[in-house]
């Protein structure tokens, strides 16, 4: 369904076409939807009928665990909580208040509160610079035993054990509540569609890739996953306020790790990050269930635990993908989405107005400061006191034997909460103990030692995503047009970039990968670039060609970049000063001239000096 | 008050046992075991068996680590092993396992609640108070365990090895350790543990196939919160566990079921080493 | 997309084939159990009874012509299985009544859906009492009938002032011990603390603690049938306790599982397998003959189980069809001769029952100590009549 894949685009023709490229599969998901949920009670016997509501409403939730843990690789095992929030909110007024058009939408709304409490919670434990994946599975693992137990603890209140039950509640027919779960469940589906293939969705996978870069270009991931998180708590409550008014009864194993775990396993079934599988999943798996559990319960439950084995370890992208596979091959239609068949648009690259450019105004003073840097391990200190000073317009080159601290320095320099003490002043702005995002804010751009990039998203992508701390991705279609400032502009089309901008990152080649690295940091406007290593395992011509870019760049940009480098001869070629650090101070600071004829250096870089006897 | 000590020290032993396993297998594979709640599982139902079979019930302790190290080889060689390179997933996989491992002794006890005899019954005078036998026996395993593992890991090559994986896997191979061994041994070691948890765990508990799940998370919050050191376990279980005590007796014994989880989620986000020295 | 009718076709489809019925024109009773979770302890015995009085009714030739037939469904003993299990007794498999023991949690999550449905209940299990439903009767015993008897023998003979009450956390703890309270304070005693743990926690070292700190003359204890009696009882015993130990949820069979723990424990039901009735000799024979071996120790629970589905045996004769109004309406007149004597469920859609104290002795055998002939339910369902 998204064959237009054309890559020259009428201007005029423009916005409608990306307008239609985008809603398209939306509106053919809502039809196919509304079409089968409004045929459902007319085909279906009043048993499955009142199952497969009830499994409607928890592939909507499953359909959250998909956007987390499928797109941006956060394994939740709490979304139960956030349905049972919604639940129980209903349960808790129409039980003592009373149910009335008045209580109906307060317990919406008041469903709808506990749940974003909860999630800007969790959000607050579990996202934050520096905690790993497995930190935040565990704390949304926590989640559902805490609410279970907090839903024990409020006796008569919350009906403990017993749940809440023999409350009204809307009085809607069977089929009602069919179509009321359906059309939720595909109006949920069809957004969330927009949402992942949207220039907003690639940051979400590239969080999932490789969060570290994201981070590099400026992107606070820690407040992405939590506005995501808040939104599926959005989504989880809605679900289970329908749930109670339909069911009549709200019982603790709605918000417990068990409800929570198997909203994975069929997330995981189905095919992550497939949307489609996971909500096909959750309606085969839960409704098969109802139908089998009573007669085969415990055989049942075995298939099920070992088709989950087998799914996670032989085919982690889930059976969707591979049924979808398998019907592609015999010559059927393709479903949309399976990650691998996505169906990619090349955006035309504009340059961007000078007018619209957005990098960090000059201050005042040296373009960068680093003053007293210090950073131990434990009692191992890589870095003691460096200080020096880099200007707009100057290539500084950073030389030293392994284990110099050079990339420490880097670090140190481009993330805060790396100093152990000290002071980086970027054009008059202090760092402080600033996370790499805000570093990035204030003007630092850093490339880092191997080539970092996020393999499974397309060059162009890459591109926009480092463009969008200035131009915002937008949250449901694909931009035709990318707009990159000159100097990554430069390095795009000098290097070939250019014409492969639909490509995967993963199947460049070495160079490419490092010359779009180097693109994407221009790309974020900074004043004062850090790179580490640009040209390691570079041919000579590649090597060359990004010399005459980077020389080009300071020269006609005014950019201030520090670079770390082993290879003394293209040291010498492009740098306008050099630092020579050894056992982490600096041992010289000087033109290149003073560095290659200085009889010191050669003695550090041929081992002969301890810097203890020479300071 | 002399009994709220004890309650604390034995809860403390209780949680040690439990999460001491965990904490090897993620200490060597920076990998949860899920399926650490089905052993503790698997070790209850050796207890029964025991019972079952009219034996002293102290035999119950090498069987139940025989069962829990043998369902450990299992899931290493399902699950951890081929996940190596996606953490997350081997996460899961154990999970799966878990539940397959539950679903059949499910077939094969029933779905039933059942209960095994205890080692130890009666009481015993501390400092004027009654306090039951059993629970200062744990205290007493739990300390023999804790004494073993120090010996093994300090005082053996393979401990050395594994010390090694531990601290810097990558370093480890390059050494020339087989760290794919030590991984092995360290999951069979870690699950057998928590065969003789589940078996210990019974005569506070009942014997059902979900039995070892309410103990899964206050283990996982344990080992998070004491990082790799068995020592370190020991303040985690002491300090968190008088916590729960504590909570439970003052405010509500539900309220304390959540003491735990809730405190070391809020240490980990406060200081993210827990309790282990930075 | 096109996949999905597809997909649900091949599911319809894997359903039908799995699911090839009985014989059309049995009159099925659905019984909803605990097989799993608290209950798992008595579940087996209330269902061995059902299937003895299905056997009597069907060998005595069925009732309308049919024949009758049970459906079990396990509802895990809570309300998230209940719900499941009683959507797919009523609406998959179509059963003509319900009849069965339930945790209250269970009994509550399903009544909605028994009203959905519109099929007559008969609920067999001891209860906190007032839960009214039009669809529903009740034949098993409510605070007002249990809790006298216990509390009276307490204080009258052993001298006990000062109680503690402990129960599990939900509807049916809850109601038994707020009864009970309020029993005891109008008797002149003194109710030390109140404790509640989750139906599921095994864990009752804290609630122990406390006990232990007040030092109550005697314990009153309701916790869920089965497994948090057994785990609290044993808990209780290793900690040394040695107050005067009360249990209104506890069950003979459960009792004799326990071993030397129960020994000593009062109890007050409506039944116990030492009842000296002819009845009850010809039920425990019946039972033996037809389980042997396989045989699990009937008890409080069981044989309301066994005595409703012949209540509902005679109710279908009486109204002569399975239409649920006119077989709700039969149901308060008909009366069984069971294990316990004559039930007639008359009294608001509860039954006026002989009631039993007895104390679990050394090998596990329920030894009576008295009996209480025909007390009332009391008001429990006034708009039900």
């Amino acid at each position: 369904m998204l064959e237009n894949t054309e890559t020259v685009t009428r201007p005029k023709a423009r916005a409608s076409g990306e307008t239609w490229r985008a809603l398209a599969p939306a509106i053919a998901i809502a039809l196919v939807g509304a079409a089968v949920i409004g045929i459902g009670p007319y085909v279906l016997d009043s048993y499955s009928l009142s199952v497969l509501t009830r499994s409607l409403l928890y592939a909507a939730v499953a359909l959250t665990v998909d956007l987390l843990w499928g797109y941006m690789g956060i394994l939740t095992f709490g979304q139960s909580a956030f349905f049972a929030a919604g639940a129980y909110a209903a349960g808790l007024i129409f039980s003592h208040v009373g149910f009335s058009p008045a209580t109906a939408p307060l317990a919406l709304v008041g469903g709808v509160v506990v749940a974003l409490v909860l999630a800007g919670i969790v959000g607050w434990l579990a996202f934050w610079h520096g905690a790993t994946n497995l930190y935040a599975s565990v704390i949304t693992l926590v989640l559902p035993i805490v609410c279970t137990q907090l839903i024990f603890s409020g006796g008569n209140f919350t009906g403990s054990s017993s749940g809440l039950s023999g409350f009204e509640s809307f009085d809607l027919s069977m089929e009602a509540w069919f179509w009321l779960s359906g059309s939720f469940l595909t109006a949920i589906t069809a957004m969330a569609w927009l949402l992942v293939n949207s220039d907003a969705g690639r940051v979400l996978v590239a969080i999932r890739e490789n969060e570290q870069r994201c981070q590099y270009l400026g992107i606070d991931t820690p407040r992405v996953k939590t506005l995501i998180f808040l939104l599926c708590a959005v989504i989880g409550a809605i679900a289970g306020y329908i749930f109670a008014g339909y069911a009549m009864v709200v019982s603790p194993e709605l918000a417990g790790f068990v409800f929570g775990t198997e909203l994975v396993i069929w997330t995981a079934l189905g095919g992550r990050a497939t949307l489609i599988g996971p909500v096909l999943g959750t309606l085969l798996v839960d409704y098969e269930s109802a139908q089998l559990s009573g007669d085969y319960p415990f055989v049942w439950k075995l298939i099920i635990g070992s088709a989950f084995v087998l799914v996670i370890v032989a085919f982690p992208r889930g059976l969707l993908p591979l049924v979808s596979g398998a019907a592609s091959r015999i010559g059927r239609h393709v479903l949309p989405g399976g990650t691998g068949e996505r169906a990619v648009s090349v955006p035309r690259l504009l340059a961007l107005p000078v007018s619209d450019a957005q990098g960090t105004e000059a201050g005042s003073g040296p373009a960068l400061k680093v003053s007293g840097v210090r950073k131990s391990f434990g009692s191992l200190t890589v870095l003691d006191g460096i200080d020096f000073r880099a200007h707009a317009g100057e290539l500084v080159s950073l030389v030293g034997p392994n284990g110099a601290g050079k990339t420490t320095l880097m670090r140190c320099i481009a993330d805060g909460t790396e100093r152990t003490s000290g002071e980086v002043v970027v054009n008059g702005h202090d760092l402080g103990r600033a996370t790499p995002e805000r570093c990035v804010a204030l003007g630092v751009g850093r490339k880092f030692q191997t080539a970092n990039v996020f393999d499974t998203l397309t060059v162009a992508e890459c591109l926009r995503l480092a463009r969008s701390r200035h131009e915002r991705p937008s949250l449901w279609r694909r931009r035709d047009v990318l707009h990159l400032p000159e100097a990554s502009l430069h390095v795009v089309r000098v290097t070939g970039l250019a014409s492969r901008l639909g490509e995967e990152a993963r199947l460049l080649s070495h160079g490419l990968k490092q010359a779009l690295e180097l693109a994407m940091v221009l790309a974020l406007e900074p004043r004062v670039v850090l790179l580490d290593e640009p040209t390691a395992g570079l041919t000579k011509a590649e090597r060359t060609q990004i010399g005459s870019i980077l020389t080009d760049i300071v020269r006609t940009r005014g950019l201030c970049v520090l670079l770390v480098e082993h290879d003394l001869g293209f040291v010498r070629e492009i740098s306008s000063r050099v630092i020579v650090l050894h056992q982490g101070r600096i041992l010289l600071d000087g033109s290149v001239d003073d560095v290659v004829s200085s009889e010191l250096v050669a003695s550090v870089y041929t081992g002969a000096v301890n810097l203890e006897h020479t300071a | 008050m002399v009994a709220q000590f004890l309650d604390i020290i034995t809860t403390a032993a209780f949680l040690y046992v439990v999460s001491s396993g965990l904490l090897l297998v993620f200490g060597v594979m920076k990998i949860i075991n899920f399926a650490h709640g089905a052993m503790l599982t698997l070790g209850g139902y050796a207890a029964l068996l025991c019972t079952k079979a009219g034996l002293n019930p102290w035999l119950g302790l090498p069987l139940a680590a025989l069962i829990g190290g043998l369902a450990g080889i299992l899931v290493e060689r399902l699950a951890v092993r081929p996940l190596y390179a996606r953490p997350l997933d081997a996460i899961l996989a154990t999970w799966g396992l878990g539940i397959v491992i539950g679903q059949l002794i499910t077939l094969y006890f029933g779905r039933g609640v059942q209960f095994a005899e205890a080692p130890l019954t009666g009481t015993v005078n501390v400092l004027g108070e009654s306090y039951s036998i059993y629970r200062l026996s744990v205290v007493a395993v739990a300390a023999a365990l804790g004494g073993v593992l120090t010996l093994i890991l300090r005082g053996t090559r393979l401990g050395l090895e594994t010390r090694a994986v531990i601290m810097n896997e990558d370093l480890a191979r390059g050494l020339g350790i087989n760290s794919r061994l030590v991984r092995f041994l360290t999951f069979t070691l870690g699950s057998a543990l928590a065969g003789i948890a589940g078996m210990l765990i019974t005569p506070i508990s009942s014997i059902d196939p979900n039995m070892g799940v309410p103990w899964l998370v206050n283990a996982f919050m344990l080992v998070l919160v004491s990082g790799h050191s068995l020592t370190t376990l020991v303040v985690s279980c002491l300090v968190l566990g008088g916590a729960q005590v504590l909570v439970s007796a003052y405010v509500n014994p539900i309220l304390g079921g959540l003491t735990i989880a809730v405190l070391a989620a809020i240490i980990l986000r406060i200081r993210p080493e827990g309790f282990a020295r930075a | 997309m096109r996949r999905i009718p597809v997909l649900l076709a091949s599911a319809a489809f894997l359903v039908g084939a799995v699911h090839i019925g009985h014989a059309a024109d049995d009159i099925v009773i659905g019984v909803p159990v605990g097989l799993s979770g608290a209950n798992s302890v008595v579940a087996p015995s209330v269902v061995q009874a059902a299937e003895l009085a299905v056997d009597e009714v069907n060998a005595a030739g069925g009732v309308l012509g049919r024949k009758l037939r049970l459906e079990v469904a396990d509802d895990g003993s809570g309300a998230a299985g209940a719900q499941k299990a009683y959507d797919a007794l009523i609406f998959q498999k179509k059963v003509d009544a319900l009849i069965s023991m339930e945790t209250s949690a269970a009994r509550n999550a399903g009544l909605p859906i028994v009203s959905r449905g519109k099929v007559p209940f008969i609920y067999t299990s001891f209860y906190e009492g007032r839960s009214c439903n039009k669809y529903m009767y009740i034949n098993a015993w409510v605070p007002d009938q249990q809790v006298a008897p216990m509390v009276d023998f307490f204080m009258k003979e052993k001298g006990a002032k000062t109680f503690f009450l402990i129960g599990s956390d939900y509807a049916f703890g809850r109601g038994m011990l707020e009864f009970t309270r309020a029993y005891v304070e109008k008797a002149g005693g003194k109710v030390l603390g109140e404790e509640y743990n989750p139906m599921d926690a095994t864990d009752w070292t804290a609630v122990i603690s406390k006990v232990r700190a007040t030092n109550p003359d005697a314990l009153l204890i309701s916790t869920a049938g089965g497994a948090p009696n057994v785990t609290l009882t044993k808990q209780l015993r290793t900690a040394g306790i040695t107050a005067h130990y009360g249990n209104l949820g506890l069950d003979e069979g459960t009792a004799k599982s326990m071993g030397a723990d129960a020994q000593g424990t009062y109890l007050a039901g409506s039944y116990y397998t030492s009842l000296d009735t002819d009845a009850n000799k010809k039920f425990l024979a019946a039972m033996k003959q037809k389980f042997g071996d396989k045989l699990e120790t009937p008890n409080d629970l069981s044989a309301p189980e066994y005595e409703a589905v012949h209540a509902y045996a005679k109710a279908l004769a009486k109204a002569g069809t399975t239409q649920t109004d006119k077989v709700i309406e039969a149901l308060a007149t008909v009366s069984v001769e069971g294990p316990r004597g004559t039930i007639i469920m008359n009294k608001q859609r509860h039954a006026p029952l002989t009631m039993y104290l007895g104390q679990v002795q050394p090998d596990g055998s329920v030894k009576i100590m008295s009996e209480f002939k025909n007390v009332d339910p009391g008001p429990q369902c006034p708009n039900l009549g």
